[in-house]
């Protein structure tokens, strides 16, 4: 290809045509324009009248020069001009590979940056070069394919929630270093990392390289903290560049379980800032609500930290035995507990009584032996819902009955009379330590310091189950933490007192961090130490660009994976969980930050928005066109032969030629609603893809067609609708087909579509991709329309069962077939206890419309007619596709009929006026 | 249209929607073959003829009001014709005369036959001779020679540019001649000259294209006469078109002129506009004292 500044030549020898141009010119001069014959009798009076000058006998220059421009533009049109042409991609036998960091530093700018690589590939399609694909991220092996195939892989491939590591890059080296030489193209996410100098050093070695970056910082978010009861958050982004201001999401449920924005902060950087801190002051409640804070507006991996627990607070009611008010504080039983947990979790110092009705995670009894019946039982049922009691002995407990003959339901194990003392002034025998915890224990893993002792305890008797129930022993082996499970709560024994009389482990460290574990107040970012065989349970995970993907489906994550820390697909950044505890692991930890990726000056960095590579061609040909007829107007003229309506029809057929003039946009709302409502008028919703739109404006046409032909339904002209400006309630059904590009509703325009789910209307999602996947949040446009439904006030889903009234609303039917065949159609779930009556054929189902009907089958692509009514895209093959297209516009009937009818044809009531009917 | 039948059916037509035109004879002595007084219809006169019951058409100053209270019925006292005034048309049948430009107008000769004859019935039916100028159809009385008339008109002149007849003349008969007169003048002179001798009075009709009067062309354009004789090539016709106008009006003033000085009178015709208004000027024209 040859270039000529931006601009390429795909045939450039064709220019040479050019040089004729002048030849043309001093041919074209010396003729002059052909005379017209009249007949005219008024000739006699004409006889002797000479021209006044003979210059037009010769064609008039700025004819020629038309001719000429319209020639010239024919010949440069032909060489095949491309404005933009990538020049470094030239023509030759060396393959192509493209390296894509694949992070999800790059998920914002995503969908360009593909655009901008499959521009690239674009022109290795021209060029027939083979094409390599390398996802830093997610490396695979590299197979050398024609480029059209690599572009399919592209464009399925999402980023990844995590940045390449140690092991993706060995992987990436290893592969690079089998490969014999080859071009780089490397489109780069923006951000550093280790490892990525030596991938370049090895590209650079075999072949040219060209970097695709895009120029906008990549922006993260720190995990939150907690502190001083506000929620402290950092902001860290890439380049230090002007001063702006982001808004934070707190992201989490809303007391009606549903996905909701709970509160929103303002950071700012300032000019140069790379790092930029907020402090959100959170009511408990809505704090305890929160999943995830996200930068507005930056959808990644990056920006989005998750917590577990860490902004939970954990509520604790401690309850002493009564009496020794007038005790010294520091001989109090509650006094270190309080100070061990104070500042980690709310304390409640209330009565049991008032105490249980508040629902705290943790009861603490300290050397309470016994409880009032009524107080008793409420204990028992509490702690059987699950609630965590941890009891402490004491003199009291040691002195009483219980537990003592028969196992008390509140107490892990049978107690023997009187305890034990070790190491006292009457005593044999030095003070106990703690022995190291067993890998059972929930304490495993904490350091037992040397100088924690144990004078005093009570005993436990023996017995089989006894050794299930300890989790904290002395160096003796008597049990000193007792533990069993009681319904869903559990019951837990400190064998010592909870102040320093009996032993003095409330007053070490550990005894806190006892406490704690027992409690599951975690810290989310606890390192995770590869002690046992354990695995982590994901809860939810993060896709790249930071939504939750199913968690589900992956395998729990090992110990040692967990501590290693290195991200992946088998381990991706979400929130894990473990017996009680649960922590998050995100992208970007405490104190990381962005590096910006810096590229050696001999590589050549380009932009993803570079620019485009366009066919200048066919516009030259028009233009061609265009001048062309122009000249034969301007000969026309000249000659004397152009009559008016000559005139007309050519200016007629040039105004033709030319693009048509952008209709003027109708914005009257009144209009709108008039045409909305004069009639019944189906819609859709307008995504943005001019296709899509098109074949959706067609598809409803066609529809509304067959309404009008088979039933009583006489539906007017659809109409696309604008989910942002359009009053939705005029319309009893919109159509949305779902386009991965489309843009997300603003939270105004979800408010007013779930006012319209709620008010009787239905949305048919349609994600039109049956052929390649059912649903499955495997094909884009599915993830999108889990995306864009998100929001939406959508009940319980189901497959179409075999009685739903959507399969006899007007034909009877099985399938729902449009231009695909899926089985799949989804629809609001029936209540689970309906029971088909003896005799009747189907249940009495829903009451009322089912608010969606999603599926994929493409339905408007098999109702889509042109404006003559014939169909506009062919359906599966011959008759039986033109038989599907008809079961096509027969679920369509059956669909508007549900709306606009409801259950009507469900209703048992009718059915024996029905049958009467019948039998006439 | 070159049918005679035809013509006679259009000419016809267009003669029904006028009263009878009756030729005014000044000099009434010369021109009266039959040489007697009273020609046993009604005409203009001045002995009684009958009473007629009014049709329409007759003016309400034609009624008779005497006669008419005797009864229900309004009369109109009719007078014995006295006098009849011999007419001679000439037709221009010259090729130039073929010549449209448009195929929704008629061609001038189409026009001028149909006005000729038209104005032919109209004489006819006021009792007044018709014929042809020169020796073909002397002037005639009667529905025959309306025929003969139509007969010949069908036929056409190969000449370019026909010049007009001029023999025969009846001393102090009219004359009409249409034309376009856009051939020599000279002839046309010469047939004035000696109209004017024998005390024929007329008028003359051109009848024009609306092409030869606007000259719409441009560009390089040859024209040619109808028959070919003539050709005038040009490079740019636009700029022919004042002069050519120029020289179209000197002719126009020029044939007034002649007229005026002959006693006769002078207008022209367009075929786009109606035959209806052609006809009235050639009735207004024969019906005035010229």
């Amino acid at each position: 290809m040859m270039g000529l500044g931006s601009i390429g030549f795909t045939a450039p020898w064709l220019l040479l045509a050019l040089i004729a141009l002048p030849i043309l010119w001093l041919i074209l001069r010396a003729v002059p324009p052909a005379p017209i014959r009249r007949r005219f009798p008024g000739v006699a009076l004409l006889l002797g009248l000479g021209d006044d000058d003979t210059v037009t006998d010769r064609t008039p220059w700025w004819l020629l020069l038309l001719r000429l421009l319209a020639v010239a533009a024919l010949i440069v049109g032909l060489a095949g001009p491309v404005l933009n042409s990538q020049e470094r991609m030239t023509r030759s036998d060396t393959p192509i590979l493209v390296i894509v960091d694949g992070s999800w530093a790059g998920a914002p700018g995503w969908q360009r940056a593909r655009a901008a690589i499959l521009g690239r590939l674009d022109v290795a399609v021209q060029l027939r070069r083979p094409v390599g694909l390398l996802n830093l991220s997610d490396p695979a092996p590299v197979t050398f394919q024609p480029a059209q195939r690599v572009a399919e892989r592209l464009a399925a491939m999402e980023p990844n929630p995590w940045q390449p590591g140690p092991t993706m890059l060995n992987a990436a080296r290893d592969q690079l270093q089998g490969l014999p030489e080859f071009d780089t193209v490397w489109l780069s996410d923006g951000l550093d990392y280790a490892g990525r100098g030596e991938l370049l050093a090895l590209a650079q070695e075999r072949g040219t390289i060209q970097v695709l970056q895009g120029d906008t910082a990549v922006v993260g978010l720190r995990p939150a903290t907690y502190e001083e009861g506000e929620v402290r958050l950092s902001a860290i982004r890439s380049d230090g560049a002007g001063a702006t201001t982001m808004n934070i999401l707190a992201q989490g449920r809303d007391p009606a379980g549903n996905p909701a924005v709970l509160e929103r902060g303002e950071i700012t950087f300032g000019a140069g800032d790379r790092v930029a801190s907020l402090s959100l002051t959170l009511p408990d409640e809505i704090r305890d609500r929160v999943t995830h804070f996200s930068v507005d507006g930056t959808q990644s991996t990056g920006a989005t930290t998750l917590v577990a627990d860490s902004l939970r607070r954990v509520e604790v009611a401690l309850i002493a035995s009564q009496g020794d008010r007038e005790a010294l504080q520091l001989l109090s039983p509650l006094h270190y507990v309080g100070e061990a947990l104070s500042g980690k979790v709310d304390l409640l110092d209330l009565s049991l009584n008032e105490a249980l009705p508040a629902n705290p995670d943790a009861v603490l009894l300290a050397d309470v032996a016994i409880l009032a019946p009524q107080e008793q039982e409420a204990l028992q049922a509490w702690v059987e819902d699950g609630g965590m009691l941890i009891r402490f002995a004491g003199p009291r407990v040691a002195a009483s009955d219980i537990s003592r003959d028969t196992e008390d339901p509140l107490m892990p194990v049978r107690l023997r009379l009187g305890g034990r003392s070790v190491g006292g002034a009457m005593s044999w025998g030095e003070p106990k330590g703690l022995a190291d915890f067993a890998e059972d224990s929930p304490f495993v893993g904490l350091d037992v310091p040397a100088d924690v002792t144990v004078t005093a305890q009570v005993l436990a008797q023996p017995g089989p189950e006894l050794s299930d129930r300890v989790i904290a022993q002395l160096t003796d082996g008597t049990p000193v933490v007792t533990r069993k499970p009681v319904g869903l709560g559990q019951v837990v024994l400190f064998h010592v007192t909870a102040n320093a009389e009996w032993s003095n482990l409330p007053l070490s460290v550990l005894f806190i961090d006892m406490l704690e574990r027992l409690m599951g107040v975690s810290d989310d970012n606890a390192t995770v130490t590869a002690t046992s065989g354990d695995t982590w349970q994901a809860v939810r995970v993060l896709d790249g660009t930071g939504s939750f993907a199913k968690a589900d489906a992956l395998a729990g994550v090992s110990d040692a994976t967990m501590s290693a820390g290195e991200f992946g697909p088998a381990f991706p950044p979400g929130v894990y969980q473990r017996d009680r505890q649960t922590v998050s692991r995100n992208a970007l930890e405490k104190d990381d930050t962005l590096e910006p990726a810096t590229w050696p000056a001999t590589v050549a960095v380009t932009g993803l928005d570079g620019p485009v590579q366009r066919p200048l061609g066919g516009p030259l040909l028009a233009a061609a066109l265009v001048l062309l007829m122009a000249d034969i107007l301007a000969s026309l003229a000249l000659s004397g032969r152009l009559t008016g309506a000559r005139a007309a029809a050519g200016l007629i057929a040039l105004a033709l030629m030319l693009p048509p003039l952008p209709a003027q946009a109708q914005d009257a709302e009144e209009e709108f609603a008039l045409n909305a409502t004069s009639d019944v008028v189906l819609a859709h919703v307008m995504t943005g893809n001019d296709t899509v739109d098109d074949i959706a404006q067609a598809g409803l046409r066609g529809l509304s067609d067959a309404l009008f032909f088979r039933t009583s339904v006489e539906p007017a002209e659809p109409i696309g609708v604008n989910l942002e400006t359009d009053e939705l309630a005029f319309f009893p059904m919109l159509y949305w087909p779902i386009t991965p590009e489309q843009p997300r509703p603003s939270a105004e325009a979800y408010a007013k579509l779930n006012e319209y789910l709620r008010s009787g209307g239905l949305i048919l999602f349609d994600t039109r991709d049956a052929d390649i996947t059912s649903l499955s949040a495997s094909s884009p446009n599915a993830r999108k329309l889990q995306q864009l439904a998100a929001p939406l006030d959508v009940p319980r889903l189901e497959k179409v069962p075999n009685d739903h009234v959507l399969t006899r609303t007007f034909y009877l039917l099985q399938d729902f077939p449009g231009r695909h065949t899926g089985r799949d159609v989804w629809v609001e779930a029936a209540p689970p206890d309906v029971e088909a009556i003896e005799g009747m054929p189907f249940r009495n189902l829903n009451d009322n419309v089912t608010p969606v009907v999603i599926g994929s089958n493409d339905w408007a692509a098999a109702w889509a007619v042109n404006q003559s009514g014939a169909a506009l895209l062919p359906i599966g093959r011959g008759f039986s596709g033109e038989r599907q297209r008809e079961l096509a516009y027969r679920f369509g009937i059956n669909l508007v009929m549900h709306v606009l009818t409801g259950n009507y044809k469900s209703d048992q009531v009718h059915v024996p006026a029905l049958l009467d009917r019948l039998g006439q | 249209m070159n049918d005679p039948a035809h013509l006679r059916v259009s000419a016809e037509a267009e003669a029904a929607q006028f009263p009878p035109l009756l030729a005014r004879a000044e000099h009434l002595a010369g021109s009266v073959l039959l040489g007697e007084h009273g020609r046993r219809r009604a005409g203009l006169g001045d002995n009684f003829w009958q009473y007629r019951p009014a049709q329409l058409g007759d003016s309400r100053r034609m009624i008779d009001h005497r006669r008419s209270a005797r009864g229900d019925i309004e009369y109109v006292r009719e007078r014995e014709w006295q006098i009849a005034q011999s007419v001679m048309i000439w037709i221009d049948r010259g090729a130039s005369m073929q010549f449209h430009s448009d195929d929704n107008l008629p061609t001038k000769g189409n026009r001028a036959r149909l006005l000729g004859l038209a104005l032919s019935i109209l004489l006819v039916r006021g009792g007044e001779r018709v014929g042809l100028t020169g020796t073909t159809l002397p002037p005639r009385r009667g529905n025959q020679q309306i025929l003969r008339l139509a007969e010949y008109l069908a036929t056409h002149d190969e000449a370019d540019y026909a010049p007009p007849e001029h023999r025969a003349m009846i001393p102090s008969a009219r004359a009409v001649f249409i034309s376009d007169f856009l051939g020599p003048l000279d002839e046309v002179r010469l047939a004035l000259s000696k109209a004017a001798d024998r005390g024929v009075r007329g008028c003359m009709y051109q009848v024009l294209d609306p092409t030869e009067e606007a000259f719409p062309f441009k560009g390089r354009t040859i024209f040619e006469s109808m028959g070919g004789t003539l050709s005038h090539e040009t490079l740019k016709a636009g700029d022919l078109r004042d002069r050519y106008l120029e020289r179209l009006a000197a002719r126009k003033a020029e044939l007034t002129e002649l007229c005026a000085l002959a006693g006769w009178q002078f207008s022209t015709h367009h075929t786009d506009h109606s035959a209806q208004a052609g006809l009235l000027w050639l009735y207004r024209a024969m019906g005035v004292s010229a």
